[in-house]
């Protein structure tokens, strides 16, 4: 049988960053293929890729045997490619038939397909009125009626409600039928299974495993995107912290949106970890614990007293620190590191006098030979390698001093060397008897860096674990909602 | 297509607002006739289509900040190559002033999409160019237009049919079929959100150089209309500053949000009334000018303000 799709030798770097390496895959007509992979593993660049959005710098794409090139997201729907994003690609000031309108959507295949979605949607109204689960139904029924061959569906169970995504796992079934195919991408580990025909897991941009789901359950797709377990040597002897101090105390914290019924507790000398898949809610319990957001219900105690944050600065005067995921958002690009650094200390200032040379030169100094951090482009920050700026970003809350420290992703994309470097930095804080939260999307740290581990599902609190028994796979299972 | 209620709302408004200030200024009058009519709008013409062309272009996620010194450009190399010729000749530069000022703000919209540099900056630096080259084509104040033509567009004696057709025929001839085509839309969508609608297979390079290109349409007309109403040219960077701060106000006051995908060119067209009624009023009462531009600035913060907590709280 000539497959749908055949991509093979797909490359992609940005910059020094390889996102994908060699990366094979194969859609067959008339199947729902699942497409794996932890998070950095490479099916985003490769979904980017297969709709115009980016082009490869390798590797060839044939559709129906003949060798395409996809320019831009109108040329792969032209094609018969038709995506369905994690965030609805619709233009939020505009009505829904203006959005259809602009991809030259038929009004009425639009209308057929709504009610094959089995929803009603006011065509006239304003895209930024219209629910999030509608939104995707809207999204997917624009693309339904472009009568793609192959239909991407980004994570699109991930927010809807169970009925609809019954709906959608429906309407996936009805296209297979009449001959096209569907690459399904989703955390939900369970509806693989179910759902998909054939499976292709990447890892670190290379199609590691291709099998028919028929031969192969979950564990295979588990160990597949773990690859061969690095073993993992614990930089140190870790005391658990001190079980009856409790630092932090989040009870039943609930956002609104994702976070439902979070609670757990931070110890004193204590490195906790989050695990979670992009979106279930991480981010917003960060902020939340950051003064930067508000919960919506629920309660933070901090040494014993209950606690509201209105603004970030009320939690850093209490001694809990942040540490964004996003370094561009915590530092000043053009300024130098000596200002970067000392920066969280002219908090301490007051407002209007000058702020003593010596004494900020003496504290810079230290810190950045406690730090290690290369001063060679000392000038502007800017210039700096992205493991050094974390280094700062840590560093600056090091110079004033805390008591918890809230770090979001501290290693991505950074090289191994200056993770070590983190890693040791995050032990030694704790040996100190600060307390640190740390949210990791590298499993690994989990063992080498953290004293217990809590599992994020769903915006829920999925498990808690001592982290001497977390190995990957008992983490990535629990992130995919599964006991192992 | 249905306009959004909240712009219709705003419209209404707006509306409101300058029929209380029209009556205003009517009850100044002795008479309030043809003529006055003809005056009122000889003097909103350019600063309306100004209006109307800046707001297109902050529709569609920028803002130009040389559309005053295009306008005055134009008006520079049409009055210079008009002075006494004939009604054919005129009719020509005045075609050519406009087909410059699309080319200027194609250029304009290009260096835009291929540097990515901002808006503001781009057009900041562009107005000084354009006043200079105004200077160089008309070092002063002068030049002309076949009177003829002048009064094709300004109006014989005291009808005011011309005007109204210079304010009316760029909205009905350009804006409505194109608020309804696609190329419309994606004004809109780059506006709103260029991610999406790039996703949704618009060219934001493209759509962005035909925005400013037909900015710079709106921005000939009302250099041709200058031309036209006052027979001459004034080559001054204050006049230029002035109409795009102009511009930029009647396009917020006109219900258009500076950041991008909201609003049409109704509101603004109204709104540049409004412009000018508050100083003309206010001279009325022998009020000094320069108090008029505290009351025109008050009046725009506190439009956009109502305007702001409005939109909140339809949000909520």
């Amino acid at each position: 049988m000539v497959s749908l799709l055949e991509i093979s030798g797909l490359a992609k770097s940005y910059g020094s960053v390889i996102a994908l390496r060699n990366a094979n895959f194969t859609v067959l007509p008339g199947e729902i293929h699942a497409l794996m992979g932890a998070n950095g593993a490479g099916k985003s660049t490769l979904v980017k890729i297969l709709t115009g959005v980016i082009q490869s710098d390798a590797g060839s794409i044939k559709v129906n045997d003949a060798e395409i090139r996809f320019t831009s997201p109108d040329n792969a729907r032209k094609n018969g490619v038709a995506p369905v994003f994690q965030d609805p690609a619709l233009i939020p000031d505009l009505s829904v038939r203006r959005n259809l309108r602009l991809t030259n959507t038929d009004i009425n295949t639009f209308q057929e397909n709504i009610a094959r979605l089995e929803i009603s949607v006011d065509i006239e109204e304003q895209v930024s009125r219209i629910e999030l689960p509608i939104l995707r139904m809207i999204d997917l029924a624009r693309a339904l009626a472009h009568s793609p061959r192959l239909l991407i569906l980004d994570e699109i169970t991930a927010a809807l409600p169970a009925n609809l995504a019954e709906t959608v796992i429906r309407v996936m079934n009805e296209e297979k039928k009449n001959g096209n195919s569907v690459i399904f991408i989703s955390h939900r580990l369970s509806e693989i299974g179910e759902i998909c025909d054939r499976v292709t897991v990447l890892r670190d941009g290379i199609d590691v495993d291709i099998f028919k789901t028929s031969e192969g359950d979950e564990d295979r797709i588990v160990s597949a995107m773990l690859g061969s377990k690095i073993s993992a040597n614990r930089s140190q002897a870790r005391s658990s912290g001190n079980q009856n101090h409790p630092l932090l105390k989040v009870s039943s914290i609930n956002d609104g949106h994702k976070l439902k019924d979070v609670s757990f507790t931070v110890n004193k000398g204590e490195v906790l970890g989050v695990v979670a898949l992009e979106g279930q809610g991480q981010d917003a319990l960060f902020e939340i614990l950051a003064g930067e957001r508000r919960a919506q219900s629920g309660e933070i105690d901090f040494n014993n007293t209950k606690v509201k944050f209105s603004h970030p600065s009320d939690a850093i005067k209490l001694g809990i620190s942040y540490v964004p995921g996003d370094r561009k958002t915590a530092l000043l690009p053009q300024r130098s590191i000596r200002e970067n650094l000392a920066l969280t200390k002219f908090r301490q200032l007051r407002s209007w006098s000058c702020i003593n040379q010596d004494n900020e030169d003496t504290m810079v100094d230290k810190a950045v030979s406690n730090l290690e951090i290369d001063t060679r482009a000392s000038s502007q920050v800017k210039r700096l390698s992205g493991g050094n700026q974390q280094k700062v970003t840590i560093g600056r809350w090091i110079t004033t001093g805390f008591d918890l420290l809230l770090c979001f992703d501290p290693t991505r994309g950074i090289d191994v060397g200056t993770k070590n470097q983190i890693y040791q930095l995050l032990t030694g804080l704790s040996a100190q008897g600060k307390s640190v939260l740390l949210f990791t999307s590298e499993l690994r740290e989990i063992e080498l860096v953290c004293d217990r581990a809590i599992v994020l599902y769903d915006g829920k609190i999925y498990g808690e674990f001592d982290a001497s028994i977390c190995d990957e796979e008992l983490l990535l299972n629990a992130a995919h909602g599964r006991s192992s | 297509m249905r306009i959004s209620i909240r712009e219709q709302m705003w419209n209404l408004s707006i509306l409101g607002l300058v029929i209380a200030l029209t009556i205003w200024r009517g009850n100044q009058l002795p008479v309030f006739g043809s003529y006055e009519i003809k005056t009122i709008l000889l003097g909103i013409v350019p600063i309306a289509l100004l209006a109307m062309g800046q707001s297109l272009i902050i529709i569609g996620g920028g803002i130009n900040l040389a559309i005053g010194a295009e306008a005055i450009l134009i008006n520079c190399i049409t009055a210079k190559y008009s002075e006494g010729t004939d009604f054919a000749t005129s009719l020509k530069w005045a075609i050519i002033g406009i087909l410059i000022a699309a080319a200027i703000g194609a250029l304009t919209g290009w260096i835009i999409s291929q540097s990515g540099i901002a808006d503001i900056v781009v057009t900041l630096a562009t107005s000084f160019v354009l006043i200079g080259l105004a200077l160089f084509i008309q070092p002063g104040p002068g030049g002309g237009v076949n009177l003829d033509f002048a009064q094709t567009f300004s109006g014989k004696g005291d009808s005011f049919l011309s005007p109204l057709l210079v304010l009316f025929l760029p909205i009905l001839l350009i804006w409505l079929p194109l608020q309804r085509s696609r190329i419309g839309i994606s004004f809109y969508a780059i506006g709103s959100s260029k991610d999406a609608a790039f996703l949704s297979g618009v060219n934001v390079k493209r759509t962005r150089i035909l925005l400013y290109s037909l900015g710079g349409v709106f921005a000939g007309i009302c250099g041709v209309s200058l031309t036209a109403i006052t027979q001459a040219a004034s080559p001054f960077a204050v006049i230029s500053n002035t109409a795009t701060l102009n511009s930029v106000a009647a396009a917020v006051l006109g219900g258009v949000s500076l950041a991008g995908g909201v609003g049409g060119l109704f509101g603004p067209a109204l709104a540049s009334l409004v412009l000018y009624y508050i100083p003309t009023i206010m001279l009325g009462y022998g009020i000094d000018p320069a108090y008029s531009q505290i009351i025109q600035g008050a009046l725009t913060v506190l439009v956009v303000l109502v305007g702001g907590l409005l939109r909140s709280r339809g949000k909520r």
